[in-house]
């Protein structure tokens, strides 16, 4: 649960915060000196992904993607999915599966989609939700203290 | 015992009490502090490792809460791993020193303040922890307590001292019991008996044997002493009975002499005061003694001597006293309450005892004759003096009314 501050980008910002304290606690298979964040579709909140930096020093490569590729392109260690058709995401999704890339869903308060982390917008606060079954898919793993942090994780 | 008269010097037994007393409590002061200083030393280093490790257990904990900026998480966290510790409170830091978030123990009860009191003086806490992404201090964790142990331990050796300290002094007292049973009676009996034996001459007293070694040995020395006592006494009062018949006694005769004559007389005057009853003194003397001495030596002088004192013995009644008052004077103290009309039937019983002749070493009987004189207390007269003088004259008289009748 991390609190909103006031102004008109404080959901632009929490979502940068949020995003970036997952992708600290992401280990994936191979060290990534450069986190490329690829992010799909219409996204609303993502203006501010760029403030991210990363403890351990790596940096963080943005990309944008429209959403109709088959799934995710090789050059994606992250996935920031905005708004999408229902097909598109699923094929995105779906396209990570097995794969070491971490998917993030903006718009899915339900976490339906399959993607790893949902984003849950409330007044003034924002927090996530963990799918242990998309983790337990993906070859990437997460830090199990942040599950402790996610919405029913505790 | 004479302990009295010194009110200020101690008794064995409280010599031996304080001595004990004394290593006791060394002993147990002793092993008590160094068992505490050890103790708490021990206990000390694994309550600040145990301390270190809950910080950085709660660090580790609460790292990604504080990452995503989520203090609730942060609390549970902390409480989670902070609650089953003895650990009162914790709190969480950002790099400025400002509060995060905190978390406080329940307020608890008045002993465990005091424990966490005396922890404090000895092992200081907080333990610090730091939360750190890469070479960023996002946070530090301070955990403050973890000693209560300490203190709890201090609390409990400290009464476990208390009670140690007491039973010091009740073992303390036993053993000063029983010392006084095995030492200080056995001594005490030894000193009652030398006292009773200096103070009333009871040499038959004995000290009892005891269970140690060296107060058995003095029983027993102290025993065969009194036995040579006792026997050196006994010769001392035979040999002064022996020395005081000599005083009184005539060797030759057995009769009393003249000092005891002179100690009997007063005796009896007091005696016939008392009863007012009357006596006689009697004066006698062996007529032409110093004739048989002559003629037939003086051999015949002693053994007629010893024949009259015995002949005069057997006529005397039991109460009555003879005495040799030298040479051939013999006197005669009649008992008092004899009748005037007793003391002519004594003299003629006298004179008829003397009647068979005597006989003497040589082998030569002998006549012997007695001059008796008389006189009556307090008849004739009340002095002491005056009446021996009575009976001299009587004698005298009755001497020379014999030689007349002799020469006539």
């Amino acid at each position: 649960m991390l609190p909103l501050g006031p102004g008109s980008d404080s959901l632009a910002v929490g979502t940068s915060r949020m995003v970036g304290a997952i992708l600290e606690y992401t280990r994936w298979p191979a060290p990534r000196p450069i986190v490329r964040l690829c992010v799909v579709g219409q996204a609303r909140h993502a203006g501010r992904l760029s403030d991210i930096h990363l403890s351990n020093g790596a940096a963080l490569q943005l990309s944008t993607l429209d959403g109709q590729q088959d799934g995710p392109p090789e050059q994606c260690d992250a996935l920031y999915l905005g708004s999408l058709a229902v097909t598109p995401m699923q094929r995105m999704v779906a396209g990570a599966r097995g794969q070491p890339v971490l998917t993030i869903a903006e718009d899915d308060p339900d976490c339906r989609s399959g993607a790893m982390v949902c984003l849950l917008y409330r007044p003034k606060i924002l927090s996530f939700q963990l799918s242990i079954d998309a983790v337990s898919r993906s070859t990437v793993r997460i830090d199990p203290r942040v599950l402790r942090l996610s919405k029913g994780g505790y | 015992m004479t302990a009295s008269s010194q009110p200020a010097m101690p008794t064995l037994r409280q010599v031996l009490a304080r001595v004990h007393m004394r290593l006791i409590l060394c002993a147990v002061l002793m092993a008590g502090v160094t068992l505490m200083v050890t103790g708490v030393l021990v206990i000390r280093g694994y309550a600040d490792r145990n301390l270190a490790l809950i910080a950085r257990t709660v660090a580790y904990t609460v790292e990604p809460a504080l990452v995503f900026d989520d203090m609730d998480a942060a609390r549970r966290g902390m409480a989670a791993v902070a609650a089953s510790e003895s650990v009162h409170r914790v709190d969480v830091r950002d790099g400025r020193g400002r509060l995060l978030v905190e978390w406080r123990r329940p307020s608890a009860g008045v002993m465990t303040v005091i424990e966490r009191g005396i922890a404090e003086l000895v092992a200081p806490s907080p333990a610090r922890a730091d939360v750190r992404r890469g070479s960023i201090l996002v946070a530090q964790v301070r955990v403050y307590g973890g000693a209560d142990g300490l203190g709890r331990f201090i609390l409990s050796g400290v009464a476990t001292a208390l009670a140690c300290l007491v039973l010091t002094l009740l073992a303390t007292w036993t053993l000063a019991r029983r010392l006084q049973r095995d030492v200080t009676e056995p001594l005490a009996h030894i000193a009652e008996v030398a006292h009773a034996v200096r103070a009333d001459r009871q040499f038959d007293r004995r000290v009892p044997t005891s269970d140690i070694h060296e107060v058995d040995q003095l029983g027993r020395d102290f025993n065969a002493l009194m036995d040579e006592l006792r026997d050196w006494h006994r010769g001392v009062v035979s040999h002064n009975r022996m020395l005081e018949r000599q005083a009184t006694r005539d060797t030759l005769t057995g009769l009393g002499n003249r000092a005891m004559f002179e100690q009997a007389l007063p005796a009896t005057i007091a005696q016939a005061d008392r009863d007012r009853t009357p006596f006689a003194v009697f004066y006698i003397d062996v007529n032409r003694f110093k004739q048989v001495n002559d003629t037939h030596g003086h051999d015949a002088g002693d053994a007629l001597l010893i024949v009259i004192a015995a002949r005069l013995r057997a006529v005397l009644r039991p109460d009555d006293q003879a005495f040799r008052l030298g040479g051939d004077e013999f006197a005669l103290v009649l008992a008092p309450g004899i009748a005037p009309a007793e003391l002519d039937a004594i003299k003629a019983q006298i004179a008829e005892s003397m009647e068979q002749p005597i006989m003497v070493p040589s082998g030569e009987s002998i006549d012997a004759s007695l001059s008796i004189g008389s006189a009556r207390y307090p008849d004739d007269s009340a002095d002491a003096r005056d009446l021996l003088r009575h009976a001299d004259a009587a004698m005298y008289a009755a001497k020379a009314g014999r030689a007349a009748i002799q020469h006539r």
